[in-house]
């Protein structure tokens, strides 16, 4: 009876020490948010978010913003304005009205960088990435800093 | 031999305009930051290339506006803790800024080719904590491209980031090495 009252214990404890340390292995390698499998927060177009933040930066993070960097995923509509490169290789698409201060910088990733082979200037295109900064003058660079999305893709182009 | 005249000035037109030198107002939207932390433990690299500086060639004026939550960790459970309000705080201080002026500005010939060495001393602001420092950088003048590249050591503490204890504390080290490349346009 007494053996049988340990053999229990002691099972129960080991459950709870592989279950605690498989829940602790999985956040320490708990694998990045995947950006583009995630559903979309907020669809707008690259001038009405450019707008929002120069309206009031402080309302536009509070809303776009999250606390851990797991911020807003959108999917912006804008016109191409350029299209670059970075120093790791990824492609940079701005969106950027004609008449806009400001616009969207996306960064795409090794996957996507490829979709942006066909793009033209000048081309609307909507593009979902999640969002890191917003837009705004700065005086001290003395110039609009863009709205940045990164590992971007495109979602819908014409 | 007119066309030929003509071919020749359109060809020393596009030869001088490739080799104009930068001058004024220089931008990169186009700025790697890595910062690199050691422990026996552990070591952490986080990479940023959304960064955006203005180097201003005349006055020697230097502004760095880094987006915090650009920084890409190998761990995503590192990079929620980075960006979480114990540490950094990214939501609510989105950008961390340099502002600074290269102090031999008189050594930099920015009109002609070669690497030169400067001096840059400014404030730093990450996190609303402003502090003084001064760095070393190696500027490459190469045609119309100015390149930056930077090495400094940034103390967390200075900043307001601070461990009291469990893994954070033992897993990060107290200062943690940046490394900066910058590439400028003229605009």
């Amino acid at each position: 009876m007494k053996k049988k009252k340990i053999k229990i214990i002691v099972g129960v404890l080991v459950l709870l020490i592989v279950g605690v340390s498989g829940v602790a292995y999985y956040m320490f390698n708990m694998p990045h948010r995947n950006i583009q499998e995630t559903n979309t927060d907020f669809s707008i177009s690259s001038s009405e978010i450019v707008n929002e933040y120069l309206a009031d930066a402080t309302i536009a993070n509070e809303k776009y913003l999250e606390e851990e960097g797991n911020s807003k995923i959108l999917a912006v509509t804008g016109k191409i304005f350029s299209i670059s490169e970075d120093q790791n290789n990824q492609k940079v698409v701005l969106l950027k009205g004609p008449s806009d201060k400001a616009g969207v910088s996306c960064t795409f990733t090794a996957v996507t960088n490829a979709h942006t082979k066909d793009l033209k200037l000048g081309q609307t295109i909507t593009v979902k990435g999640v969002i890191r900064s917003g837009a705004g003058f700065d005086e001290d660079l003395d110039l609009y800093e863009d709205i940045i999305m990164e590992k971007c893709d495109i979602i819908n182009q014409k | 031999m007119k066309k030929v005249s003509l071919t020749a000035i359109v060809l020393s037109l596009f030869v001088l305009s490739a080799f104009t030198t930068p001058v004024g107002k220089l931008v990169s939207k186009d700025t790697h930051i890595s910062f690199f932390s050691h422990t026996s433990l552990e070591d952490i690299t986080a990479n940023n290339y959304k960064v955006v500086s203005t180097l201003d060639t005349a006055s020697g004026d230097i502004v760095y506006s880094v987006p915090m939550q650009s920084f890409e960790f190998e761990k995503a459970l590192m990079q929620k803790h980075y960006n979480s309000s114990k540490f950094l705080d990214t939501k609510k201080h989105p950008k961390a800024k340099f502002i600074g002026k290269i102090t031999n500005l008189g050594s930099i010939d920015f009109s002609k080719g070669g690497t030169y060495n400067a001096i840059i001393t400014g404030d730093l602001d990450i996190k609303g904590e402003t502090k003084p420092m001064e760095v070393k950088a190696t500027i490459t003048v190469k045609g119309n491209q100015v390149t930056l590249d930077s090495k400094m050591n940034i103390v967390l503490a200075d900043h307001g980031v601070t461990f009291s204890g469990g893994k954070p504390s033992t897993n990060i080290a107290k200062e943690v090495e940046v490394t900066v490349k910058s590439v400028y346009i003229s605009q």
